[in-house]
């Protein structure tokens, strides 16, 4: 099947360049260059995870940023009590899971906006708890003991990123993902034929919260440090869904394409208008949602077909 | 054994009764029409079996197993396939991948690619297989919600007016693939257009008002006075 | 705890509670005539409260005046708003819907942040003294705002129960298509609607002004808040709302002062979580029919 072969073209394709990228650190490349690539890899994966549940199912998260700092605090919790690394990145992973059990568990079950509104009170109670809580340091933050040497992280989060995307791109073309997708269409009709939207809904946002939770970990790891008012700033969550949504919704692509603009996009801004950040970004996501629905992949996509077949095809998911 | 045994169903929407004391059986095997004027609770009757709504009062059993409380999912999965009044497609996925959505998960690991595509050909939607749901016409989608729900593979079709708003040719086609389903499923059909749809029902019930109101062949159901009436009111109003 | 004490925190209750109501109001007339959730509704707060602060310190005027001017302000920005931004995705998929309202509060907290940086802003003009009921003190200021808000929400509530427009809204929230096709101007409805939700909005900002401190994030907190009150009270019922708008007073007045602000908070957004799950539908799970 084409669908197939494409899937693994954008593997072979992200495995190369995730390789290209990740043997960066050892190339000579300015350290300029290796940070960009960094915060690209950052946000990509940032932003698959939020793709994989609101993309997918359309259950619209505002914490993905909150499940990333759940994630920063477990590692540098457990690293500090001299686990390995791998240990505590998957102690990460394993608390934005369960943390999103929590929320999902609830929330998930009904339709609407509830899911959303369980996201959005969750952003602000995890750092009002964790501000109160002596093992997460309080108001004060926690500092990573160990130094590891920056390749790590970098190396990590090239290859979440590209792990990441190659697993949406899997799933979208896959059974289940078709399934998911029947969901975000219609989810009356989709339970009309045997879907299980609770059980899907709930599974797909652990796994989501589960690499949100590991992209917090390797980035803390990166920073080496932890504020809760910066690693719970609203500043990431919504980066975590404006990268896609630029990009294109429910793509693997959209995602990629959206982090690699959005990097560059925050490197003119810091310099052009230094205080206007989160107001550039939320504009720019009213004029994708306003006049760009598909985001540019979309855009992209259907400016190929129509020069292809001159008929414009009804939009796709 | 009935295939579908709903007895003393009732359905109150916040105030209106829209389903009072209905017991209704569905033989296997059989063609049965639900007919009835606007607001009869045809529909509210399906979405009970389904499992889209909870009766007020009243127990449903399938094949014997009282599955009031079991989830609409799980009901489909036991054999319960339905359309809707108002098409339902899965707009954004394309025509196979609406059908795709439907196979069971054992289905779907035993590969049955092959009875998709004869489904498709059955409903005439062999060309349009890779194309977006949002691209067909209601014809077209109206003969995709069928065969999405035939997918599953169900004992039991719940097609709620397949033949509104399509033209008289697609109502022909409609008609005649329904008649092909039945040699094998057991269907239950509610249709407005009573001229069309009796003749080919083994067996008719009229709701009017939320009860049910006449029962049998096509035959009596022609010439049962409590009928003729209920419809002479729908269209004197 | 005494008995003074006591009724002191009851009376702080109340006045949380009754710009609680106003914001919830708002909240929920939007909700329930466009289907629209409004996360930006606690920006236009903020916005209140900084045109009554820059009015007090740059005009030297009294903060009564801000409560009209946020009025003002507030229903000429929301007309615009709903015009050019909210009727566009009325009709379209909740994910366009909820991305578009969450932008402008982005938005908004953004250009706030960067106007006035975070520094907590409050004036000193205004009503001043305080009342002395049998050794329970509350301040005029917290009487007007109390007052106020009490005036705001029934002259609301008369409006959309009594008033010719009101029967369009509440038309409107039964059935779109229908109230279209009896003649009632949808999009003018929709568009009244939103400005006058957000005139409450900027004039509960106002009177926050009044009674606290102004930051960029003031009005977020609030309609927090307001969101639990809908959400708790349920959309169909002014009694079910009230009691709930009150009910998170107090919980934030004795909460505050028993423990402090953030536990506060921790407790109100639990609630939620118990609201979520014993009204699934109470107002914002959409109930669906097949
Ligand atoms: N979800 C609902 N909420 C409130 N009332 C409902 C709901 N669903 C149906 N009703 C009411 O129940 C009654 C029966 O409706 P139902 O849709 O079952 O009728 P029907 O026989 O299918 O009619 P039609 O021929 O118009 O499709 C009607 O009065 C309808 O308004
Ligand atoms: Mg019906």
């Amino acid at each position: 099947m084409s669908r197939a072969g494409s899937t693994a073209a954008l593997a072979a394709v992200t495995v190369a360049l995730g390789a290209v990228a990740a043997a960066l650190p050892w190339l000579g490349v300015s350290s300029y260059v290796r940070t960009l690539v960094y915060y690209a890899c950052y946000y990509m994966a940032l932003g698959q995870a939020w793709n994989l549940i609101s993309g997918m199912t359309g259950y619209v998260s505002f914490a993905h940023g909150a499940l990333a700092g759940i994630g920063a605090y477990a590692t540098v919790i457990a690293l500090n009590a001299q686990w390995p690394v791998a240990a505590g990145l998957a102690a990460g992973a394993a608390a934005a899971g369960l943390a999103s059990l929590v929320i999902g568990a609830t929330s998930l079950r009904l339709r609407g906006a509830a899911f959303t509104f369980a996201t959005l009170f969750f952003q602000e109670l995890v750092l009002l708890i964790v501000r109160k809580l002596p093992a997460a340091g309080g108001p004060g933050g926690l500092v990573l003991q160990e130094i590891y040497p920056t390749s790590l992280p970098y190396v990590l989060m090239v290859v979440l990123a590209a792990v990441a995307t190659i697993a949406v791109a899997a799933l979208r073309f896959s059974r289940t993902g078709v399934r998911v997708l029947a969901i975000k269409h219609d989810e009356t009709a989709a339970v009309a034929i045997g879907i299980d939207s609770t059980r899907l809904k709930v599974a797909i946002f652990c796994a989501s919260a589960a690499i949100a939770g590991l992209v917090g970990s390797i980035h803390a790891i990166f920073v080496g440090s932890l504020f809760p008012d910066v690693v719970f700033a609203v500043e990431i969550s919504l980066i975590a869904l404006a990268v896609p949504l630029i990009g294109g919704v429910g793509t693997a692509m959209g995602p990629v394409v959206g982090a690699l603009l959005y990097v560059g996009m925050r490197e003119v801004f810091q310099v052009v208008a230094p205080g206007l950040h989160l107001t550039i970004v939320g504009l720019l996501i009213l004029a994708v949602v306003l006049f760009m629905r598909d985001g540019i992949v979309g855009a992209a996509a259907r400016a190929w077909a129509t020069r292809r077949r001159t008929a414009v095809p009804a939009e796709g998911g | 054994m009935a295939l579908v045994e709903a007895r003393a169903i009732e359905k109150r929407f916040s105030g209106v009764v829209a389903v009072k004391d209905v017991d209704l059986l569905v033989a296997e095997g059989e063609l049965l029409g639900l007919f009835g004027p606007n607001g009869a609770g045809k529909t509210t009757m399906f979405n009970i079996i389904a499992g889209a709504v909870r009766p007020t009062a009243g127990a449903v059993r399938f094949r014997g197993v009282d599955i009031t409380a079991v989830p609409a999912f799980r009901r489909a999965r036991m054999g319960i396939g339905r359309t809707f009044q108002v098409v339902r497609p899965f707009r954004g996925l394309t025509v196979m991948e609406n059908l795709m959505a439907a196979v069971p998960s054992a289905a779907a690991r035993d590969g049955r690619p092959a009875d998709l595509a004869a489904l498709l050909r059955g409903v005439g939607l062999e060309k349009r297989a890779n194309d977006p749901a949002a691209a067909l016409t209601l014809g077209m989608l109206k003969r995709l919600e069928v065969a999405r729900a035939l997918a599953l593979s169900p004992q039991l079709l719940l097609l709620d007016e397949p033949l509104a708003g399509l033209s008289d040719r697609e109502c022909a086609d409609m008609l005649q693939f329904v008649a092909t389903v039945r040699r094998s499923i057991t269907i239950v059909m509610v249709e407005h257009n009573v001229h069309l749809a009796l003749p080919i029902c083994d067996r008719a019930v009229v709701m009017d008002a939320g009860s049910i109101i006449a029962e049998g062949t096509p035959g009596e159901i022609r010439k049962n006075p409590a009928v003729i009436r209920a419809y002479l009111g729908e269209d004197a109003a | 705890m005494s008995l003074t004490l006591f009724f002191q925190l009851l009376a702080n209750g109340l006045v949380v509670g009754g710009l609680l109501g106003i914001v919830a109001l708002g909240l929920a007339l939007i909700f329930g005539v466009m289907r629209v959730v409004n996360f930006a509704h606690g920006e236009f707060i903020t916005l209140g409260a900084y045109a009554t602060y820059l009015l007090v310190t740059q005009l030297g005027a009294s903060p009564l005046f801000g409560i009209p001017l946020a009025l003002a302000l507030g229903g000429a920005i929301g007309w615009l708003i709903q015009a050019g931004v909210i009727a566009r995705v009325t009709e379209r998929p909740e994910l366009d819907m909820l991305m578009t309202t969450y932008a402008l509060s982005v938005v908004g907290l953004g250009a706030f942040a960067a106007g006035f940086g975070g520094d907590f802003r409050s004036y000193s003009a205004g009503p001043s003294g305080s009342l002395d009921l049998a050794g329970v003190v509350v301040g005029w200021r917290s009487l007007t705002v109390l007052l106020t808000c009490l005036v705001m929400g029934a002259a609301t509530l008369l409006l959309v129960q009594r008033a010719r427009v009101g029967l369009g809204l509440r038309a409107l929230a039964q059935n779109r298509d229908a109230a279209a096709s009896c003649g009632i101007n949808v999009i003018a409805s929709e568009r009244l609607a939103f400005s006058a939700a957000v005139a409450l909005a900027a004039a509960a900002g106002a009177l926050v002004s009044l009674i606290g401190t102004t930051t960029p994030t003031v009005g977020h907190g609030w309609v927090l808040d307001g969101f639990v009150v809908v959400m708790l009270g349920g959309l169909g019922s002014v009694a079910g709302a009230l009691v709930a708008a009150f009910g998170i007073g107090f919980v934030q007045s004795f909460a505050s002062y028993l423990l402090d602000d953030s536990w506060a908070r921790i407790i109100i957004y639990l609630l939620l979580y118990a609201a979520i799950l014993v009204r699934p539908h109470g107002l914002l799970g959409r109930q669906e029919h097949a």
